[in-house]
């Protein structure tokens, strides 16, 4: 099953690669980094792998304070629907049923296309989240908490999105959209809301600011990424200390 | 097409003009800064930061001073990750050992303590964001990151000197945008310079108008030369006089001064745009233009900085549905009706602003439909139009995706009538160019005076020139080390595979840190400006 707050390693890549007897994804990747996307001997699974990771890997990073380009995120977003849509179309026929999530959401198809990639040469023991990052602390998560109800699945249906469907939220009833997901593995820990609370929000917000949402708090927004969420108890020291110096 | 001459080189020290040469100070344990010294990092006075070294010249290796000893248990210095020469940060708190400057600074009190407070290895402000020329070429001004706009002025060809062509000096030096911070969203906002469009002459001073993400301002650059000199009420010190000492009166007589250019904010138009602004373009009834962001073109009256019309406008209802947003917008140059988007999906769209007051429906689509042969993952991204640029004449289109320079005739929406290939060598290195995030990079175009050349830039500071005409290109270098004043560029050559010859440059080898994104031509002659990172370039044809 799903595991929560691990960030999703190669091992998944390379139970797929160890298959052909292909070299070590790790030395693949360098390559790929060096020769350029037109290496022949690599596949165009293991492109499209690494340009999915990629994709995620820079949706969910941004500096906090700084506002994110647009242009560049619908530019990683729609790359990655592309990616979404040939996985769609390449995994469902060799996916066993049972592994893929009952919810046929578009937004989930992310999440079951890459549990279609582990499970045609993983383990079942090898079923990680995608790109999780730690869990935030559960100051952030207490501040929305009103609010994070409507989003938990949401939100872990579509952070490997990042910046897909969820990032596009503009308003928080989603209830309606997302009723017929089967959540029971979702909601399994504090943990899981409280990291979604930590890291999509500060993604959602950053990423598409609407002058509509005026729900959101200023001050969520503002804790920006998750080292600074992890960073408030030493910003409180110093800020506290600066106070009471002024 | 002649080959241009290196005329002259400007670094940032060069460009400092009239801005003063500030000091360094630094504050004591429990006591802020005074002085805003350090211009690279342009901390506040009021700021807890502690400034640590002048800006270093680009010549020199900059040498990090040595703190003093009262403050070293609170300031602590680092290895910067970036590999420059005796790169040293400033951190108030132990920080981990190789970290990265940023030069940006945010200017609230909150900050995370173990961030940079000033760093000697970069000097980000000084990255020119934007070059034009005006419409005589007389005159041409830069945009840099660091807010700051510095206009050069073309010397009078003297007689006594017919070899020596007008040479570009510094005219005038100004902060044009300050940073920001949008309290609403907890985001600053930069105050980089994002374009500049100057409006043509109407009397002896010079306007333009000039942009970061949200705010445009109209500059008025005006030359003082006289001094009005005694008045009655104010003695020569300005100090003013006791009425009852006045016995006679006179009348103030204008007497010479030494020059000064004074640069005034005559317009501020300011929220009108949610996203960030990529393009203004002025009219050609030179009474309104339009400022463009991701997803919304504004038009503008120059008179006016209160109120603007929304023209078009690409934001769906659910910003899920978002899948394209506007990359840049122009006028034409003598249709004050009409205007051109382009956007990031690789079309671009000819709109009359007098069919309807929004011009959502186009008159015209332009896109080449997509070759299958070469689709990849990246096609979508590589097709980006990150420039727009009408020709001088008014005929053609020409727009900049990221390997290609195509020109569009207006009567033509299927294909471009002309498509050049700027680096087509990069092809095979997407995958690596998209993990370092160089495939998003924005190189703008340009048409020469008489609609017959085209340039644009590419890496390892390299640009690109096409010939029309005679179907011949070029490459050439905008670097330092190859370029003496008056020596004549050399044209380079990507070695694309095979045998590498000697005067060849491998793709490998490709320095994709430096680009240049940023060129202008003058209107009327073969001189144009080129903006290498921090350094301005303009070089010139031969004269034999």
């Amino acid at each position: 099953m799903l595991g929560r707050g691990v960030k999703r390693k190669w091992s998944c890549l390379e139970e797929l690669e160890l298959l052909p007897g292909a070299a070590v994804p790790e030395e693949k990747r360098q390559n790929l980094a060096a020769g350029g996307g037109h290496d022949p001997s690599m596949s165009r699974l293991q492109q499209r792998q690494l340009v999915l990771s990629l994709c995620v890997e820079k949706l969910q990073h941004y500096q906090a304070g700084v506002e994110l380009s647009l242009r560049r995120s619908v530019l990683l977003i729609n790359t990655l629907r592309q990616i979404q849509e040939e996985m769609r179309s390449d995994g469902t026929g060799t996916c066993t049923p049972e592994v893929l999530l009952h919810g046929v959401d578009p937004d989930s198809y992310l999440l079951t296309d890459d549990m279609s990639v582990t499970c045609s040469g993983c383990a079942e023991g090898d079923m990680e989240s995608l790109s999780l990052s730690p869990p935030a602390s559960p100051e952030p998560a207490s501040q929305d908490a009103e609010q994070q109800k409507p989003l938990p699945t949401a939100v872990s249906n579509t952070l490997s999105d990042a910046g897909s469907a969820g990032g596009y939220l503009s308003d928080l009833a989603l209830d309606d959209i997302f009723e017929d997901i089967d959540t029971s593995m979702y909601e399994s820990s504090d943990l899981l809301s409280a990291w979604a609370a930590g890291s999509l929000w500060p993604v959602t917000s950053s990423l598409w600011w609407d002058e509509d949402m005026k729900l959101r708090p200023a001050g969520h927004s503002s804790a920006g990424s998750l080292q600074s969420c992890l960073m408030d108890l030493n910003e409180l020291d110093h800020i506290m200390e600066v106070l009471v110096k002024s | 097409m002649r080959v241009p001459v290196l005329h002259k080189q400007l670094g940032p020290s060069h460009r400092q003009g009239e801005v003063e040469k500030r000091t360094v100070s630094v504050g004591s344990p429990g006591r802020v800064a005074r002085t805003l010294d350090c211009a690279a990092c342009l901390l506040s006075g009021a700021s807890d930061a502690v400034i640590i070294a002048p800006r270093a010249a680009d010549t020199e290796a900059p040498s990090p001073p040595a703190p003093p000893r009262s403050i070293s248990d609170w300031l602590w210095r680092r290895q910067c990750g970036c590999g420059a020469p005796n790169a040293s940060l400033f951190t108030r708190l132990p920080a981990p050992e190789k970290m990265k400057c940023f030069s940006r600074y945010l200017p609230y009190l909150f900050r995370p303590p173990s961030t940079i407070l000033s760093s000697t290895c970069h000097t980000e402000a000084d990255i020119i964001s934007t070059v034009e020329f005006n419409s005589t070429g007389e005159l041409l001004a830069t945009g840099d990151k660091g807010g700051r706009v510095v206009v050069f002025q073309r010397e009078q060809e003297s007689k006594t000197q017919p070899h020596r062509r007008g040479e570009y000096n510094v005219y005038s030096t100004f902060q044009s945008h300050e940073p920001e911070f949008d309290y609403l969203k907890s985001l600053e906002i930069e105050e980089k310079i994002n374009k500049i469009k100057w409006l043509p002459q109407q009397n002896a001073a010079y306007f333009l108008l000039s942009t970061n993400d949200k705010t445009v301002k109209l500059w008025k650059i005006s030359e003082r030369d006289k001094r009005p000199e005694g008045y009655n009420l104010k003695d020569e010190d300005g100090r003013i006089r006791d009425p009852s000492t006045i016995t006679s009166l006179r009348v103030p007589v204008l007497q010479p001064m030494d020059l000064m250019v004074e640069a005034t904010a005559r317009r501020i138009f300011s929220n009108a745009h949610t996203y960030h602004i990529n393009s203004i373009s002025v009219n050609s009834d030179l009474q309104t233009f339009i400022s463009t962001d991701d997803l919304r073109v504004n038009l503008w009256n120059l008179e006016i900085t209160d109120r603007s019309f929304n023209i078009v406008d690409i934001k769906p209802a659910n910003m899920e549905e978002l899948t394209e947003v506007i990359t840049s917008a122009e006028f034409h140059p003598q249709q004050c009706h009409t205007f051109a988007y382009s956007s990031s999906k690789g079309s671009i769209r000819l709109c009359d602003m007098r069919l309807a007051a929004l011009c959502d429906k186009h008159c015209k689509y332009f896109e080449e439909p997509e070759d299958p042969a070469t689709r990849s993952f990246f096609s979508e991204i590589i097709s980006s139009i990150s420039d727009v640029k009408f020709s001088h004449n008014g005929r053609y289109l020409m727009t900049r995706d990221y390997l290609t320079v195509k020109v569009w005739d207006l009567q033509m929406e299927n294909k471009p009538v002309e498509t050049y290939q700027v680096h087509d060598y990069l092809r095979g290195k997407l995958c690596s160019l998209y993990e370092n995030d160089c495939i998003f990079d924005k190189f703008e175009c340009v048409w020469n005076g008489s609609d017959s050349v085209i340039m644009t830039g590419s890496y390892n500071n390299f640009f690109r020139m096409f010939d029309r005409n005679t179907k011949r290109d070029v490459t050439l270098e905008a670097s330092r080390e190859n370029s003496k004043p008056r020596a004549i560029l050399k044209p380079r050559k990507v070695c694309v595979g095979g045998k590498r010859r000697k005067d060849e440059i491998s793709v490998d080898s490709l320095d994709f840190s430096k680009k240049i994104l940023h060129t202008t031509w003058h209107p009327y002659e073969n001189i144009i400006a080129v903006a290498a990172t921090n350094n301005l370039y303009i070089f010139q044809d031969k004269v034999n």
